[in-house]
């Protein structure tokens, strides 16, 4: 990986820790199983992904429906056929993890902007328990204001939703003290996956 | 139906002076603002030593007072923007104007159920309760938000609306909704909230959220939260109806970005928001989520007409509750003791500028503060807030305060000529004498009163040390 590629991963990774999300930088060959690992490490039993090549090429889903059994994959937009109750965990299982691939990631005060398309759904981290992001290094951005400006500069209609995602769900509603997992994902965990 | 709501809340009979001494006597109440501003205070110190926020603040200034000035033109493109991306708009000139657009939509699409992510602009204007006098049911979202409205009481914080409450009132609070039996623990409490929440997200038609400031450039709407449930607000429910202050606006990504990043340094001392939720119409062709009708209600609400005046620089403020950590009275009291969403020191000018001068909340609040200026250290867009409260108060009609400043005028008129001053000067120290014992009044009659029901006076100088 490039030095400047590496200082940026690291930056992201650092501030992302300070809010309590965790992460590594892995190959292209070690991110399977890093998913599934992490899939693991938090119970989860059904992940909805969204339908993005860099999923594909990284055969992430099969890696995860490998992992143990009856881990179900459901994949976006097809998932969105269960219905709001069971993709919230209302009903069937709770442990559920979202996956997304941001449309970029940005290393000063770490955020991942994840860009809402098709095969993209905006709720997929939220109506998750937990939410693993797979982010090419090659989209990491130095500034936040880089990657906005990026995101919104090209022609036609701007994309219908933008999310910027840099904590774990958390609320400091009782007592300010932070606690998380109040409506969003729980956990969040990054995997930059290095140029190949 | 004019005038059937009144801009702030109506519901607050017991004067000010009472809701203060009663705040000042609850003594569960003092320990959780302490430990609310401690905990602010840390946060804010460590991030501003982290950040070089002198600058940033600087810009973000330089960023508010440019947009407000451009505010009609900027307005005008933000709404051309969200049209163009298939949104609705529409310009509320009040607060009966906005709920009733709302209760009209939610009529007409045949809705029973409203989910609703924390805004301070539907606290003003009071959607709840237009809401609910219209049949439907609404639920507030966000934990704070909807512990408050379990409980019938009003945020007393901009940000952390339930701050003055403890776990344990938060969990009889819970109890007492479910019927369950909960135990004191906030992770449990947090994910029972969830669950709970849950069932309103799947069900409700109509997603309500605040605006944190619309992006004129691209006609996009940022709504700015810690725990998802704005996100979830806006990209279930069918339809998603966003109430906007119409000062809310800024130019373009590149000032976004700015005042995204110094806003929750501001607000709860880290240096991004757990979510940032930008959204640019209605979902899109071949989305599977997101809502399908967006509609944008900017609300005027008293706000054009500070425009061009003296006090023009209440429309900056970006609403990160900084001022009123920060501020002395309002770690005193909480934010419920001033009767209005708006508290602390930018409630203090919002609320008369808002309500109108008339009106007891208008010719107190202005007042309750010693102008210290922690406030104006505090803002993240370096609003003088000192000086806009002495703007505030110079307004001030009553006839209480019309006979106050005529005293002062009359005190002042006799202070100017050194006669009268020696003459006043030789009389208090005979007054003092007379009623103070061993070098003290405790208590003076009159307008010395209120000093002494707190405190003693000296009467000689030096004083001698109190026994
Ligand atoms: S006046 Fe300044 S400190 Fe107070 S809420 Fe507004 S922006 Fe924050």
């Amino acid at each position: 990986m490039a030095a400047d590629t590496a200082a940026l991963s690291e930056g992201l990774l650092a501030a992302l820790a300070r809010r309590r999300a965790t992460g590594a930088v892995v190959d292209a060959a070690g991110a399977a199983g890093a998913a599934a690992a992490q899939a693991a490490q938090w119970g989860v039993t059904r992940s909805l992904l969204v339908d993005d090549p860099v999923l594909e090429d990284l055969a992430i889903g099969p890696g995860l429906a490998r992992d143990g059994d009856g881990h179900e994959v459901l994949v976006w937009p097809e998932g969105r056929g269960r219905g709001w109750r069971e993709l919230l965990g209302l009903e069937g299982p709770e442990l559920t993890m979202g996956v997304t691939v941001p449309r970029l990631g940005v290393a000063e005060r770490g955020t991942l902007v994840l860009e809402t398309g098709p095969g993209h759904g905006r709720s997929i981290d939220v109506v998750s328990m937990y939410h693993l992001a797979v982010l090419p290094a090659s989209r990491l951005r130095a500034t936040l204001g880089e990657a906005l400006v990026e995101t919104y500069a090209r022609d036609g209609r701007p994309p219908s939703a933008v999310s910027l995602v840099s904590a774990p769900s958390r609320t400091s509603d009782i007592e300010k003290i932070s606690t998380l997992g109040a409506h969003g994902a729980k956990g969040l965990h990054v995997l930059v996956v290095a140029d190949r | 139906m004019s005038g059937r709501r009144p801009v702030v809340y109506p519901d607050t009979t017991a004067p000010l002076r009472d809701r203060t001494r009663e705040a000042l006597a609850d003594d569960s109440l003092a320990a959780n603002l302490r430990a609310a501003g401690a905990s602010w205070g840390t946060a804010r110190a460590r991030i501003s030593a982290e950040n070089p926020f002198a600058q940033m603040r600087d810009r973000a200034r330089e960023i508010r007072r440019g947009d407000i000035g451009d505010l009609p033109e900027l307005l005008d493109r933000l709404e051309e923007r969200v049209r163009a991306a298939g949104g609705v708009v529409t310009r509320a000139a009040d607060a009966d104007a906005a709920c009733r657009y709302i209760t009209d939509l939610a009529a007409a699409r045949g809705a029973t159920l409203v989910a609703k992510s924390k805004s301070m602009a539907t606290e003003e204007i009071k959607l709840n309760e237009a809401i609910e006098e219209s049949g439907l049911r609404v639920v507030e979202t966000d934990l704070g938000e909807w512990i408050l409205q379990l409980a019938g009481q009003h945020p007393s914080h901009i940000v952390a609306p339930a701050v003055h409450l403890n776990k344990e009132q938060v969990r009889q609070v819970l109890m007492a909704e479910s019927g369950w039996e909960l135990p004191t623990d906030r992770e449990a409490l947090v994910a029972h909230a969830r669950t709970r929440l849950r069932e309103v997200f799947a069900s409700a038609d109509i997603g309500i959220s605040g605006v944190n400031f619309g992006v004129a450039e691209t006609g996009t709407i940022c709504v700015v939260e810690n725990e998802g449930n704005a996100r979830l607000v806006t990209a279930l429910p069918r339809i998603h109806v966003a109430v906007m202050g119409m000062e809310r606006v800024v130019r373009d990504w590149d000032e976004a970005a700015h005042i995204l990043q110094i806003l929750p340094m501001a607000a709860i001392g880290d240096d991004a928001a757990g979510y940032v939720n930008l959204i640019t119409g209605p979902r899109a062709p071949g989305e599977a989520d997101g809502p399908e009708e967006l509609h944008l209600v900017i609300l005027d609400g008293g706000r054009s007409a500070l425009l061009g005046t003296d006090l023009e620089e209440a429309l900056d403020c970006i609403r990160c509750g900084a001022c009123l950590y920060s501020c002395p009275m309002w770690r005193s009291v909480g934010g419920q003791a001033y009767g209005s969403p708006y508290s602390g020191p930018i409630g203090s000018v919002l609320t008369p500028l808002l309500e109108g001068m008339e009106g007891e909340r208008s010719s107190e609040l202005p007042f309750m503060s010693s102008l210290c200026g922690s406030c104006h250290d505090a803002c993240p867009v370096g609003i003088p807030l000192h000086d806009l409260l002495v703007r505030v108060r110079a307004r001030v009609t009553t006839t209480a305060h019309r006979r106050d400043r005529a005293r002062f005028r009359l005190w002042s008129r006799a202070w100017s000529s050194p006669g009268a001053y020696r003459l006043s000067v030789a009389a208090a120290r005979i007054g003092l004498r007379l009623v103070g014992r061993r070098g003290w009044a405790r208590r003076l009659p009159g307008p010395g009163a209120e000093w002494t029901s707190q405190r003693d006076l000296p009467t000689r100088w030096p004083p001698t040390p109190p026994r």
